[in-house]
Parts: C-alpha cells; sequence; structure tokens
C-alpha cells in the first residue's frame, strides 16, 4: 500500500499483511509529530507527484535490498502532537536487508517526495525548512 | 492556451494555487511565474532574487518533471501544461 492520506492507518494490520512467505523480518518506521512546543502540525502534498514518487522509491527499494513487501502511507492535513506521519512497514528475507531497505525509503523521502510541514504554535507558524535544497537526482 | 500554475507551502500562502491562466504562444517558463508572481511583491521575494532570477533553492516542474533553473528562460509553456513551483521539501 502506498498513499498519501488524511486518515491514520492500523499499523497491527500492515504487520500481519507484511508476514508474506519467505518473511524473515519486518521494520516499522513511524514518524510522529514531535512536541517541539507546537500545537499541532499542518502537512501539505503535491498529492499526485509525490504518490508517484513513493511508488517509484518503493520499487527502487524492492529492486536494491530484496524486500518481499513494502507499505508507505504518509499523511497530510492537520495532526496534534504525537499522531503518526509516516508509517513505512518493510519485509524481508533477512533483517539486513529489511533495515536498510527501510532507512533507504525514509531518506529517499526526506530528499526529494513533495510533501512540507508547518508547524503551528501559540504565535502563528513556521514552515519546517526541507534539508535537501535541490532533492533526490531525476531518475526519470 | 491556457496552463495551470499550482505553488505549495509557502508560495501558497504568499500566491495561492491552481490558479489558470491564458498565456501567448512562445512564453517562456520563467517569464509567466515571473509574471504571476509580480501580484504579490511578498510571493515575488520569496521566489526570486534581486537580478530577477529564479532564488537557487526553489524548485519547478512542468508537467511533473522537473526542470532546472539554468532552463526555465528557455523551456517554453503550452496548453494544457501543469506548471508547479515550491520550496526545498520537508516530508517524513
Amino acid at each position: 500500500m502506498i498513499a498519501i492520506q488524511l486518515a491514520d492507518v492500523d499499523i497491527g494490520d500492515l504487520i500481519r499483511a507484511a508476514k508474506k512467505h519467505g518473511t524473515g523480518a519486518v521494520i516499522v518506521f513511524d514518524g510522529v509529530v514531535r512536541d517541539d512546543d507546537i500545537t499541532e502540525m499542518e502537512l501539505e502534498a503535491y498529492e499526485d507527484i509525490a504518490k508517484q514518487e513513493l511508488q517509484n522509491i518503493a520499487k527502487d527499494a524492492t529492486e536494491q535490498f530484496r524486500l518481499l513487501q513494502v507499505d508507505i502511507i504518509h499523511r497530510i492535513g492537520c495532526l496534534a502532537v504525537g499522531e503518526n506521519i509516516l508509517v513505512i512497514v518493510v519485509a524481508a528475507g533477512h533483517r539486513e536487508e529489511a533495515y536498510a531497505g527501510s532507512r533507504y525509503i525514509i531518506e529517499a523521502i526526506k530528499a526529494g517526495v513533495p510533501i512540507w510541514k508547518k508547524e503551528l504554535t501559540k504565535n502563528g507558524g513556521r514552515w519546517v525548512p526541507g534539508e535537501h535544497g535541490h532533492g533526490r537526482p531525476k531518475t526519470s | 492556451m491556457t496552463v495551470k500554475i499550482r505553488f505549495f507551502a509557502r508560495f501558497r500562502e504568499l500566491l495561492g494555487t491552481d490558479i489558470m491562466t491564458d498565456v501567448v504562444a512562445g512564453m517562456m517558463f520563467s517569464s509567466l511565474i515571473t509574471t504571476i508572481a509580480k501580484k504579490n511583491p511578498e510571493g515575488y521575494d520569496a521566489i526570486f532574487d534581486e537580478k530577477g532570477t529564479f532564488r537557487e533553492f526553489v524548485i519547478l516542474m512542468k508537467n511533473g518533471k522537473r526542470i532546472d533553473i539554468a532552463d526555465a528562460a528557455k523551456t517554453p509553456v503550452e496548453d494544457g501544461d501543469e506548471i508547479a513551483v515550491f520550496p526545498p521539501v520537508a516530508g517524513g
């Protein structure tokens, strides 16, 4: 499942679905809204493009790390402190591939997928600066 | 000839988004964005430097493909194009 959505996701369901024939390791990355003295966080995406880029990242990771399952769910909208922002579930035959694949996916998302966060505080709001400037090199 | 311009994040707050605009044949990407951005000085300053060129961090897309800033002045926009302009991404 690759999705950009308002709703939260049941991580337990994703883990259960990831346990396929041959699975020896499932890694879950759960990015949550940190309590940085904010009231809530607003997330915005260039949805069509972001979803396509998530699909490309999942495909690249699957091929590179021999993953058996990849789920990426990135939420948008208004989220409270502690809520899930991004859930990545990967399954592989062994832990090395699972850890490496999960790490590859989160770093690729941070580098180039068109999604933005605004931290809302009692005094207004501030856009979270991107870490990567022009981001992931073009693959097509 | 009509194109759609989409700004995101801070640029959207300053300039709006999903802007449908008529353009003349042969108009270039950078000219189009300059014209639209000039409607709000703060929006213009967020995207362009004092020489009128795109700020280094600005990301440009045409129909989902990234356009290098260096190519924006020689990239024509065409009927039905979706043009996107946004600051560095910060997902995850």
